[in-house]
């Protein structure tokens, strides 16, 4: 790889333990649903469980998250979105477009098909560009 | 009989649904508090005002059927929808409205978020 900009950083990494019965159909409204191992068993059915390693900051805009091979950058987040990552391991993505989180605890990104995770798959969050460019802008697609 | 004595928690600012009258039983005494870092502040008030017993849904887990309320702390689309589609009272303690999947679930009757704890009173 060549063109990554210096500062490149992970400030979450976690790797999918378990991923419920209700989390392909909830992928079909755009919406990915994730929370730490220890959430209460009632959550279990519709969210992707992980086990965090690196638990630094939540996501900003222009960072990129990056779900097994799939990379989406980041372009809305909600006020509670760090708090709710930092705490509980929850985040709620949303495939919407969003500019702006329309609920507090809405990570947006473009719209486009969220992939179903699988246990053992890795979750991160990268600042600094690892699609983007130098020049910043809009994220490269093609890698 | 118990103990127990009803609240009545209403909306706060921005928030929506409600108000809700909760009374533990015997059979259904959690306060279940399923927010960071805890029992939060609107559990703990409404635990101590009903005598009803505060539970931390991080800790471990309860039966939906032994939870007189759910507190929770949600930004908008998981937990706002799971336990009022189980019938389970819920005060969100942000001031979110029904969005997402689990919309249709969100009723006045079993929903009210925006809470603080001054918006807990007893009956």
């Amino acid at each position: 790889m060549s063109g990554i900009a210096a500062a490149t950083r992970v400030v979450y990494e976690s790797t999918v333990t378990a991923v419920g019965g209700q989390v392909e159909a909830f992928l079909d409204h755009g919406l990915l649903i994730f929370f730490g191992e220890e959430s209460p068993a009632e959550l279990h059915d519709m969210s992707v469980r992980h086990r965090p390693t690196v638990r630094e900051e939540g996501p900003r805009p222009g960072d990129v998250i990056v779900l097994g091979t799939q990379e989406l950058e980041v372009l809305a987040v909600g006020e509670v979105v760090a708090d709710n990552l930092l705490n509980l391991g929850h985040l709620d993505l949303k495939a919407d477009g969003g500019t702006e989180a329309r609920l507090p605890g809405d990570v947006c990104v473009a719209v486009q098909p969220l992939p179903l995770l699988h246990a053992g798959d890795v979750f991160r969050i990268v600042r600094g560009g690892v699609a983007a460019g130098p020049a910043a802008g809009t994220a490269g697609v093609a890698s | 009989m118990s103990d127990y004595k009803s609240v009545r928690v209403t909306r706060g600012r921005g928030g929506w649904g409600g108000p809700l009258t909760i009374t533990p039983t015997p059979d259904k005494p959690l306060i279940y508090s399923v927010t960071g870092g805890g029992i939060h502040p609107v559990a703990a008030r409404i635990a101590e005002l009903t005598g009803g017993e505060a539970f931390d849904g991080f800790k471990s887990s309860a039966p939906f059927d032994k939870i007189a309320v759910a507190v929770i702390d949600c930004g908008g689309t998981a937990r706002v929808g799971v336990y009022p589609m189980k019938k389970v009272l819920t005060v969100d303690i942000h001031a979110t409205s029904p969005a997402g999947p689990l919309a249709n679930f969100i009723t006045e009757e079993l929903f009210v978020s925006g809470v603080k704890p001054d918006d807990v009173e007893e009956v």
